[in-house]
This record gives structure tokens, C-alpha cells and sequence, in this order.
């Protein structure tokens, strides 16, 4: 009992970290309209920079800001894409262009960190926040999980109480009304990357430590980012901060039983079929009669 | 005293022109209608001007030419276009569909003021209201813009005469109170009611530029004026 509470405990920073992702996942498609396949590539690319410059002798201090930067830099440079020629697109037609991008960052990502190649990934938060029933809760999951529940608080209080956060409901709701009464769009659009992308690296260079030191695989969490936000139907932000928990937890659960352990990455998979499947119980209900 | 001066616009669709060279001018304290049969030009034109479509031709806002301009910059240089199809921000209160347009130093009661239906529906969601309070909205909302030049598209579309009556009303009290508007609008006998100038539209190209009084008193006329040839082989065929 108590290795399955270790286990579930381990997973509250992947938690933390998958539910920081949903939540931007749902972040960049309620106001900018598109399903972000890139959201954990470009977090990958700000981490990597942040790992570059310590491995070069860089002080932490500033190869974290750095990393931050150069993670909203990318989203930026993705954004820009995505509302320069692509606004007026089908969201189907966004998706795709998103994961296209996806296969070419991890392409170019890839590339430059050297593959497989193993790099030394800072402990940013190191060491043990409390005991819980007997298992130990690191700093990296008590920070993941703060910053996602106030990431999650922050952005539905900006939201419903600033005129800019009016502005960009009003912008995620019909983007060509919103420019036609004066809202700048693509800069508020641009400005939604770029948190986006600024978070994310963030929560990627919280949890890179845990995870395959790898371009590509840190890349990948985009799937369980996915699936929390499926989990709050790409709508609601606290849905998908509890999805995201749900997730790394059971991830957790799973690699403390030999059975499933080998199959845990597998688990953000069987979410997101089974939350498709209950989105269709209706339709389904209505075929059988 | 505003101006927005339209000179040889043209404006195109999937390659095909469907605008060919109109000149148009609005006044501030003026209402200037927009007149035509389905397929004349009519939205097309108020999109070409509002910047939602590339037109070619001159644009003239007070003189200077805004046509290289983005639609957003055009919105904030004072000129609002209220598209047809009543686009309220659907998941935003009729108030917060207000704010967010609220220009500096303007006012929520100038939107209440001109529409006092609104004030009771403050706290909906706007697409909670009927078609008749969305309508006066989007009016409301491009209001308090504070705008010097208003474009509104077919507002009476799928409202009841009542309702229509009203809203024309309401145009009257912007253009009376110093506003330029242009309005397109199906209903020709309403429009001419309250409008000073009227234009017809036929096939992109201006076939009547004139006062809406003398429309109006010759619907024989305007009738023509809509159908043009058709107009003239179904008489000789009556």
C-alpha cells in the first residue's frame, strides 16, 4: 500500500506539469482558436536553451530567464505563423498546420541538442517540501502544482475582470467583429503565444529532470497535455488542471505495479479514447435506437 | 465636419469583380443609403470599404487616404462597420459586449440611451437576447466606439417591421446627433425614409446617385432602377 502511495505521490509533479500543459493547451485554443500541437516543443525549446547555457558554464540565475525568453520566442515565432496566414483558417486546417510544425521543430530540435545525446538537466527545485503518509513530496511537485493551480486562477481572473481579458474573449468568440471595432488582434493574439510559450518552458524545466533527458521526448508531452484538456473539453481551465493531476497520478500509479508499468505511456492515450467516447455517448444512444 | 469620400472602388471576389468602380460619399449628419438587388455590390462594397476584403481605389477618411490600411486601423481611426448577421460576442454579456468596445471618455449610457430595451438585458449573455436586441447591440456597440463613420449592413434581415421601424429610428438619432452613416439595407422604403443621398447598385456599378426624397416618391423608378433591363422586358412583355 504504502509503494502505491509512493508511486501515486511521484506522479504529482508529471501532474503538475501535464495540467500546466492542458491548461495552456486550453489557454491558446479558447483565445486564439487553435488545437496547439506545438504547446511541449516549444517548452522543450526554451528548456534546452536554459540547458545549453548551464552546460557552458551559464549561472542558473540567468539560463532560466533565458530559457523563459527563448520559450516565448519560439511561441512567438509560432504565433506569428499562425495569425499571419492562417486566421481565417478552419480549425481543422490549424490543427494540422500546428502539427506540421510540431514534426519540424522536433526535426530541427533534434538536430541541434545532439539526439540522443544525454545532457545535464538542473534540478531547478531540488529536495523534500513534506512527508505524506510516510512518502516524501519533493519541492518539484509542490512548485508544479502551485503554478499550475495559479496559472489556472490567474487566467480566469484576468479574463473575466480586465478590459484586455474582455478583449480577448471578444477575440476568441469572432475574431473579424473584434478587429472591426478597433481590438488589436494580432497583437493580442501574439501576446497569447507568447505566455503560452513562457509558462510552458517554465513547467518543462520544472520537470525535464524526471522525465528522458531528450529533445523529442519532452516534446511528446504534448499528448498528455491534450488529454487534460480533452478532459475539460478544451473549456474549462480547472477541468483541465484536475485532468492533468489525474493523469500524472495514475502514470504514477502505474509504473509502481509491474504489470502496467511498461505500458504507462500509454495511459494519456487511453484518456483521450476514453473521453472521445464519452463526448459521443449521445450520438451513440441515439444510433442504437 | 467628417467625410468619407469612396473613389472608383473595386472590389473583387475569387478573381471575379462584383464591385466595378463606385464613388460614394458619406457626411457627417447624414445618412446615406445603399440600394440594390441581391448580388448588386452592396456588402461587398461595405467590406472593400471596412477593409475586411482587398479593394482597389481610393478610400478617403477627412481627406486622407485610408484604403492601404489594415481593418483594425481603419476601426481605430474612427470608421465601424456593423456586419450583417448581428455578431455579438455570443459568451460575453450584453454589458461586457459594450465594454469591450468603449472608446475613451464614452459612456455605457450613451449605448442605454439610444436603446433603453438594452438596460434589462445588461447581465445576459448575448446570445441569450432575441434578434431584434442583438441587432440593436452591435449598433449599440459600435456607438460607443465613438466612431466618425458608421457602416451598417442589413440590419433589418429576419427582423419584424416593428423592430425594423425602430432601429431606423435609432440610425436617424446617430446621424442626427453628428455621425456619418452608410447604410445597405434590402427594405428600400424604409432606408429612404430616414436616409438624405441614396445610391443603386446594379451588377457592382452605381446606376442612381441622388436625394432619397425623390426615390422614394417614384417607386416606378426605383423599381427600374433594381432591375434595369428585366424591369424593361417585362413591361414590353405585360
Amino acid at each position: 500500500m504504502n509503494s502505491l502511495l509512493t508511486s501515486a505521490v511521484a506522479g504529482l509533479s508529471a501532474g503538475g506539469a501535464y495540467a500546466i500543459l492542458g491548461v495552456c493547451a486550453i489557454f491558446t485554443y479558447r483565445l486564439v482558436a487553435v488545437v496547439n500541437f506545438t504547446g511541449a516543443a516549444i517548452g522543450a525549446t526554451g528548456t534546452f536553451v536554459m540547458v545549453a547555457l548551464y552546460e557552458s558554464g551559464v549561472p542558473l540565475a540567468l539560463a532560466v530567464p533565458v530559457g523563459i525568453v527563448a520559450g516565448a520566442l519560439a511561441a512567438l515565432a509560432v504565433g506569428l505563423v499562425m495569425a499571419t496566414w492562417f486566421s481565417g483558417a478552419a480549425a481543422s486546417t490549424k490543427a494540422a498546420v500546428t502539427a506540421a510544425l510540431l514534426v519540424g521543430i522536433i526535426a530541427v530540435g533534434l538536430r541541434l541538442t545532439g539526439g540522443q545525446h544525454p545532457h545535464n538537466f538542473p534540478d531547478l527545485i531540488p529536495g523534500s517540501a513534506f512527508r505524506l503518509a510516510g512518502v516524501e513530496v519533493t519541492w518539484a511537485a509542490v512548485v508544479t502544482i502551485a503554478i499550475s493551480v495559479l496559472f489556472t486562477f490567474i487566467t480566469e481572473q484576468f479574463l473575466a475582470r480586465t478590459q484586455t481579458g474582455l478583449e480577448l474573449r471578444a477575440l476568441s468568440q469572432r475574431p473579424m467583429a473584434a478587429e472591426l471595432i478597433g481590438i488589436r488582434v494580432k497583437l493580442l493574439a501574439l501576446s497569447v503565444w507568447a505566455v503560452m510559450g513562457a509558462v510552458t518552458a517554465f513547467a518543462l524545466m520544472v520537470i525535464a529532470p524526471q522525465r528522458a533527458p531528450d529533445f523529442m521526448s519532452l516534446s511528446l508531452l504534448v499528448v498528455p497535455a491534450l488529454a487534460a484538456a480533452l478532459i475539460g473539453a478544451f473549456a474549462s481551465f480547472r477541468a483541465a488542471l484536475a485532468g492533468g493531476m489525474a493523469i500524472g497520478i495514475i502514470e504514477g500509479l502505474a509504473s509502481g505495479l509491474d504489470t502496467f508499468s511498461q505500458y504507462r505511456g500509454a495511459i494519456p492515450f487511453l484518456v483521450i479514447l476514453a473521453v472521445l467516447m464519452w463526448s459521443q455517448r449521445g450520438a451513440r444512444f441515439d444510433e442504437a435506437r | 465636419m467628417t467625410e468619407l469620400t469612396i473613389k472608383q472602388l473595386v472590389v473583387a471576389r475569387g478573381g471575379i469583380p462584383v464591385v466595378r468602380g463606385i464613388d460614394l460619399t458619406v457626411r457627417s449628419g447624414e445618412i446615406s443609403v445603399v440600394l440594390g438587388s441581391n448580388g448588386a455590390g452592396k456588402t461587398t462594397s461595405l467590406e472593400g470599404i471596412s477593409g475586411i476584403i482587398p479593394a482597389k481605389g481610393a478610400i478617403l477618411l477627412d481627406g486622407e487616404d485610408i484604403s492601404g490600411q489594415a481593418a483594425g486601423i481603419r476601426a481605430r481611426r474612427g470608421l465601424r462597420h456593423v456586419e450583417q448577421g448581428r455578431t455579438v460576442f455570443p459568451e460575453m454579456t450584453t454589458e461586457e459586449n459594450l465594454k469591450v468596445a468603449l472608446a475613451p471618455g464614452a459612456s455605457l449610457d450613451e449605448a442605454y440611451g439610444l436603446f433603453p430595451e438594452l438596460v434589462q438585458r445588461r447581465d445576459i449573455k448575448s446570445a441569450m437576447l432575441s434578434g431584434g436586441e442583438q441587432q440593436m447591440l452591435v449598433i449599440a456597440r459600435a456607438l460607443v466606439g465613438r466612431p466618425k463613420v458608421i457602416l451598417i449592413d442589413e440590419m433589418s434581415s429576419g427582423l419584424a417591421p416593428v423592430i425594423v421601424s425602430r432601429l431606423m429610428e435609432a440610425v436617424r438619432k446617430l446621424a442626427d446627433g453628428g455621425m456619418a452613416v452608410l447604410l445597405v439595407e434590402q427594405f428600400a422604403n424604409l432606408a429612404l425614409g430616414v436616409g438624405n443621398r441614396a445610391y443603386v447598385l446594379r451588377r457592382g456599378a452605381v446606376v442612381y446617385n441622388g436625394g432619397c426624397e425623390a426615390l422614394l416618391k417614384d417607386p416606378a423608378r426605383l423599381h427600374h432602377l433594381y432591375l434595369g433591363d428585366v424591369a424593361d422586358s417585362v413591361a414590353m412583355h405585360a
